[in-house]
């Protein structure tokens, strides 16, 4: 009985935390056309003005947006419009994990 | 190949600015179309100095946002000056600003016109001016809408 008590009470907290506690993850975005380095600061500049957005790091080399975020507060599909709306296309995932 | 050099540096002659907040900013070039261009003529309007490139995917971006502002904010001194850096050719230049209908000054600009202002290399660059005629700020990288409401609508009548 005292089992039971104590697994309810695990899993009531375990259920209530999953709504507390943000998960952040990090997503690799290919961005398409981003092969000027003064330009490529909009795409930096308008990812981390985003809500929910924690770290950004672009690759020249890889022309790719590596975001960390917090998927409670953005989506990765928001991350996409964001960049597309600097004037590149952000073209396919090529990873995501959760940290 | 000089007279057509010498015919864009011509085209696009800064006389005298300054970085510094507390003096008035100066700039007379002529616009594609060649007519003078005066900062000084737009004291008590709010200018925006957009350093562009018709080759800068965000640039182009942003080029709709900065028609529609001069379109609404126009009446309420806002006025829009577009300059394109690093050099490019006119005839290009003329045929994208015809293509996007872009409703406000565009004129050629070198390294020396960006440098009166700054020495940042981000594409686009925008210098905000005050109705007193002095920079009161420098916007690096593509225009987001908050920065206009936080930085500029305020400036505005």
């Amino acid at each position: 009985m005292k089992s039971r008590s104590l697994i309810a009470a695990f899993l009531m907290i375990a259920f209530t935390s999953i709504g507390v506690f943000a998960v952040t993850k990090k997503s690799t975005i290919r961005v398409d056309g981003m092969k000027c380095s003064k330009c490529s600061g909009s795409v930096e500049k308008a990812l981390k003005a985003t809500p929910g957005v924690e770290k950004v790091e672009i690759s020249l080399d890889r022309k790719e947006a590596v975001v960390e975020y917090d998927d409670a507060k953005v989506t990765e599909a928001k991350l996409r419009e964001v960049i597309n709306g600097t004037g590149f296309k952000a073209v396919e995932e090529k990873s995501g994990s959760q940290q | 190949m000089i007279r057509i050099i010498a015919a864009v540096l011509v085209l696009f002659v800064p006389v005298i600015a300054s970085a510094q907040d507390s003096r008035p900013a100066q700039l007379t070039f002529k616009d594609i179309q060649g007519r003078y261009i005066r900062l000084s003529d737009y004291r008590g309007k709010v200018v925006l100095i957009n350093f562009w490139a018709t080759w800068c995917p965000p640039c182009r971006a942003e080029i709709p946002d900065l028609i529609r502002l001069q379109r609404e904010y126009g009446s309420r001194g806002l006025q829009v000056i577009g300059v394109t850096y690093p050099p490019q050719k006119l005839a290009e230049v003329r045929r994208f600003v015809r293509k996007a209908k872009m409703n406000y000054p565009v004129g050629l600009g070198t390294k020396q016109t960006k440098l009166l202002f700054t020495p940042s290399e981000s594409l686009p660059l925008t210098i905000v001016i005050s109705t007193d005629g002095t920079i009161r700020d420098i916007i690096e990288g593509i225009l987001l809408p908050e920065e206009f409401q936080q930085k500029i609508k305020p400036l505005l009548k």
